[in-house]
């Protein structure tokens, strides 16, 4: 048009001054309409400013249980190590009054649960069993016995909570140890079970199913199906890091890659944990981008090694991972998967040094490792895969490729798809 | 070969996994409240529940004074004020359930047996497994509007929308007015909730105590209704005068049990009441369903239909309907194995019967072929004809019984399409039957059906009463409840209702006297009630030709926490020269003349707001509201 009043003579000189007028003016307005869209309260900020508001009003007292349960609250919700530090620290005092109270016995079991701490768990387990064997004591009961492989004992307790009624948290337990033996139908029929039981008070809890119910599909090729999962987590609890960390992995494995990078990176912005920046380095290593994923990879390592040396012990397993397969040092790998396995000798701690030793060319020892994983009955494609590499390595060829159409079974896509480091 | 974008994954990703469970059951926003106590599971009394628009904090039932165009009742539920006083929570479903009848017989007096209580139990049972009741349903939307769906009434099904905090008047299809109020009100529960925590040694209003620590709920010390001497957990501190009206401690550590003999008696030798008298609830707001139903409306025999029984229920929307197209099943809860197997055991008992036969048939061949009188075969034949009739008739009973479930027992496809999409939460009939006698457990809300649970409301009175009793004794007073004449009260529990019901049987059985006749505004010959016929079952039965007070019904002026003490005074006593009745406790000059202090009844004798003449009867809201 410009170009036809140009050959006809026109000027457009004293229509510039508008048009610049126009397009600032249409800047200002999407710059305004991503600040709204930013501002948009979702679910996740709507709880973290309800919580922020209850701290506040208690900050000032003394830092009692109730104050210390609502930092924990915090710290689950955000995911912030700082968060979790902060409630470690005040937790620790607490527990310096000769008589604590149990409940403040509860929250630290947790906190310890969470961090890998298992023996001191255990100790606060049995404490709290001895006075009260209420649901939440034998479910965190469950937890300890999950995390130390002790798999049959947590499945029992499980269904014996449910002999005295359906209970959500109960169910997803159950549902979880059923789809680590592969009994994957029944996992997600317990799953369902477990959504059906919260009501619409308890939309974080259900986005959390949904997730699990993702994962179960994911694990087992069905992309577009755990997709789905994870949209109704974000429609049923929107702006949580923890579903959009999951929503980014399977853009990745779709090979979605900008919006893969856009979520990851928004993510990052709010809630910078070491392992969803492995993530993004791991995804960009997966597009064949190592430069990109260098700086993240970096990031990442730091932050886990930042919290090693803080005494923490809950990356472990990552630093072992990340040892193993983003910097293939195989001994460093075994270091970190044999402090893992110290604290934890789940099938997961135990697949980690397998892999490890194979890193490092141990391939005996290493088979002899993923033996141990595999008897606790982890049908697993993840794992199988590591077995098949550890075979073919040993010279079992046979083994491996008995392993290689395990993993074809049970996750046909394994081999061509983004997976993320849990 | 490159494995680095092989990341590893298992199907149990990590121990924050099962951590994150926990928290995600546990975690939330401590709101301090006022909690009329009922299922734990909302019951914000915790230090890690928040106050919750589903707990029901009253059921009040009272035939209307407005007698113009014929008799009338007035239902109103009332419950929690969240969001807040005069905005509902959307997610929430409310019903009010009326289920009319004629005034049934009274107990037989002559028997004061466990077999009459499981009698009692039994009838109330057969009648209300084959309950249809009518229902008035409110849902709520964002914009402030009400939808009353008016269900199963004599005239038919309809609904209407009606505008929030408003008196309005809807007409039924066939020309009823019907009086609706929907929204915030002050609350007209007055009364002195931390002095009757004290008395049951109800940890969570004086200490910080989660949801997840059940033994710490009720401590293992005996009830009282006086101070226990060293009892430091629960005695009035001058120190903190707060603690347990809203002042908190965190929960000490170690046995939480009291170890003494006596009671507390201070330096002048008076005992020290548990209770304050102070109304806990002055100055809050609830939200309410409050209804003026004509009875003719209600039944469509007024005159002869004269006991309205209704109770309240509140019910949340599932997670998988606020996120649509998500497939819905759950378990239901438990019930019987004979009703959920309705015909396996008169199957078994069917099977015996025909091998009985074919035995006797069998023999009665080989007898008749040997020229004998077959005698024993016949009586064998018609042994098991008699075992197969029996074992029919009890599969078809079974049978019926099974098919007519609460709605707690069924199955969401049983439930009726809207009923589907929501989760039963609380009941409130009885004031008392929750917090007192069923314990608030999640899984007793049972509302009118809490038939199931009637051996339990024999050993827990018989517990109360070891608690009550003595420290009525002590307060020179008659008391229902045989302890053995126990200088001190007792903790004890019972796991029988066998063991317990010598001792409770007179709590259970004796007419409750009335303080006058006004509440008989008729002067008919109505009996007066007993704790077993107005506990069991759990609703609240207005009776059409009384003034509807406590028990025959409630009014917002029924001081009924007070009423509820009096179940324990030994009716047949008299101070005065009056018998005891169940205003006793509620007469300032008892007080006045009893070792104690502080001399006051236990709870506050009226509300903080006048109730209104009219509907909707109770008060407009406190400004601003909690």
């Amino acid at each position: 048009m410009g170009a036809g009043l140009l050959s006809r003579g026109v000027s457009v000189r004293p229509l510039m001054p508008a048009a610049r007028l126009l397009a600032a003016g249409i800047l200002v307005m999407g710059a305004a309409l991503v600040a709204l869209a930013e501002e948009t309260p979702t679910a996740f900020s709507r709880d973290l400013a309800r919580l922020d508001a209850s701290i506040a009003r208690l900050a000032s007292a003394r830092p009692d249980e109730s104050l210390l349960s609502l930092l924990y609250a915090r710290a689950m919700l955000t995911g912030a190590p700082d968060d979790f530090r902060r409630v470690e620290t005040g937790v620790a005092a607490a527990l310096r009054d000769p008589s604590p109270p149990v409940s403040l016995i509860c929250l630290h079991a947790q906190l310890c649960l969470q961090q890998h701490r298992l023996p001191e768990a255990r100790r606060d387990i049995e404490h709290l069993a001895i006075a009260d064997l209420s649901p939440d004591i034998q479910n965190l009961q469950a937890d300890l016995a999950l995390q130390e492989g002790r798999y049959d004992e947590a499945r029992r307790s499980c269904e014996a909570l449910l002999k005295s009624g359906p209970r959500w948290d109960a169910l997803a337990r159950l549902a979880s140890l059923h789809a680590l033996v592969g009994e994957t139908a029944r996992a997600g029929s317990l799953y369902a079970q477990a959504g059906d039981e919260l009501t619409a008070k308890q939309m974080r809890a259900y986005a959390w199913i949904e997730v699990q119910s993702g994962l179960l599909a994911l694990n087992h090729g069905r992309l577009a199906e755990a997709e789905g999962h994870y949209r109704r987590a974000d429609q049923a609890y929107s702006g949580h890091w923890f579903v959009e960390e999951h929503l980014a992995e399977i853009l990745g494995a779709q090979r979605r890659f900008p919006e893969a990078i856009a979520l990851y990176e928004k993510i990052l912005a709010r809630t910078p944990r070491p392992e969803i920046q492995q993530a993004l380095g791991d995804l960009y290593v997966y597009m064949g981008r190592p430069d990109q994923a260098q700086l993240w990879h970096d990031q990442a390592l730091s932050g886990y090694l930042a919290s090693a040396a803080r005494g923490e012990v809950q990356y472990f397993h990552h630093l072992a991972g990340f040892y193993a397969d983003v910097r293939q040092d195989g001994p460093e790998a075994v270091k970190w998967a044999r402090r893992d396995l110290e604290l934890r000798s789940n099938f997961a701690a135990r697949d980690s040094l397998a892999w490890a030793l194979f890193r490092s060319g141990k391939f005996a020892e290493a088979r002899s490792a993923i033996e141990t994983a595999l008897a606790s009955g982890v049908r697993d494609a993840h794992v199988f895969y590591h077995a098949a590499m550890i075979g073919f390595a040993s010279g079992q060829a046979d083994e491996g490729r008995r392993f290689l159409e395990q993993v074809a079974a049970l996750n046909p896509r394994y081999a061509d798809s983004f997976h993320v480091h849990r | 070969m490159n494995f680095s974008f092989l990341k590893q994954r298992s199907a149990l990703a990590s121990a924050s996994l099962a951590v994150a469970l926990f928290s995600l059951a546990l975690a939330s926003t401590r709101v301090s409240a006022a909690d009329h106590n009922d299922p734990n599971a909302v019951n914000s009394i915790f230090s890690d529940v928040p106050i919750d628009a589903a707990d029901l904090y009253d059921f009040f039932g009272f035939p209307s004074d407005d007698t113009t165009g014929g008799e009338k009742v007035v239902l109103a539920l009332t419950f929690a004020a969240v969001p807040k006083a005069g905005v509902f929570d959307p997610d929430l479903l409310y019903r009010i359930l009326v289920s009319p009848e004629p005034r049934p017989a009274p107990i037989n007096p002559d028997d004061q047996s466990l077999g009459a209580v499981l009698k009692h139990i039994e009838a109330v049972k057969e009648k209300y497994v084959h309950l249809k009741p009518a229902e008035v349903r409110v849902t709520t939307n964002a914009e402030g509007r009400a939808t009353v769906a008016f269900l199963r009434f004599p005239g038919g099904d309809f609904s209407r929308v009606v505008e929030m905090n408003k008196s309005v008047t809807v007409e039924s299809p066939g020309g009823h007015k019907l009086k609706v109020f929907i929204g915030g009100r002050d609350d007209a529960f007055f009364n002195d909730l931390p002095g009757f925590f004290r008395s049951i040694n109800y940890a969570p209003q004086f200490y910080h105590v989660p949801h997840a620590m059940t033994a710490d709920r009720e401590l293992k010390i005996p009830k009282t209704l006086i101070e226990l001497e060293g009892n430091t957990l629960f005695n009035f501190d001058p120190n903190n005068p707060e603690h347990g009206q809203g002042v908190k401690l965190d929960l000490p550590s170690g046995p939480l049990v009291w170890h003494g003999d006596k009671f507390h008696r201070d330096a002048k030798g008076n005992f020290r009441f548990v209770y304050s008298g102070k109304d806990a609830q002055a100055g809050k707001n609830i939200n309410a369903v409050i209804l003026e139903l004509p009875l003719a409306f209600v039944t469509p025999s007024p005159a002869v239909d004269r006991i309205v029984n209704t109770w309240g229920e509140s019910w949340v929307l599932k997670a998988t309907h606020k996120v649509p197209n998500i497939a819905d099943d759950r378990a239901p809860v438990r019930v019987p194995f004979v009703l959920r197997h309705p015909w396996v055991l008169p199957g078994v008992v069917l099977l015996l019967g025909a091998v009985l036969v074919v035995y006797g048939v069998r023999a009665w061949r080989a007898r008749s072929r040997a020229g004998r009188i077959p005698l024993w075969p016949a009586l064998r034949i018609a042994a098991g004809a008699l075992v197969i009739v029996l074992g029919a008739t009890g599969g078809v009973i079974a049978g019926q019984i099974a098919r007519q479930k609460p709605d707690l027992a069924k199955r969401p496809a049983e439930l009726d399409e809207q009923l589907r999409r929501y989760k039963l939460v609380d009941t409130d009939g009885q004031p008392f039957a929750d917090a007192a006698l069923n314990e608030r457990d999640d899984n007793r809300q049972l509302g009118a059906y809490n038939i199931w649970l009637g051996p339990g409301f024999v050993t827990r009175l018989a517990h109360l009463g070891w608690g009550f009793g003595p420290s009525i004794s002590a307060l020179g007073l008659e008391t229902s409840f045989d302890h053995d004449h126990s200088p001190v009260s007792v903790y004890k529990t019972y796991t029988s209702p066998v063991a317990a019901f010598p001792r409770a049987r007179k709590v259970i059985f004796q007419q409750l006297n009335m303080p006058d006749g006004s509440w008989n505004k008729r002067g008919l010959p109505i009996p007066l009630k007993r704790s077993l016929e107005i506990f069991v079952p759990n609703v609240c039965a207005i009776d059409m030709d009384t003034t509807g007070t406590w028990p025959y019904g409630r009014r917002p002026e029924d001081q009924v926490a007070t009423r509820f003490l009096s179940l324990f005074l030994d009716m047949n006593a008299e101070i005065g020269g009056k018998k005891y009745n169940i205003e006793t406790l509620a007469s300032q000059a008892l007080w006045d003349q009893a070792p104690i202090e502080p001399k006051t009844p236990p709870n506050p004798l009226k509300n903080d707001k006048e109730f209104l003449k009219e509907f909707p009867y109770l008060a407009a809201p406190w400004e601003p509201g909690y």
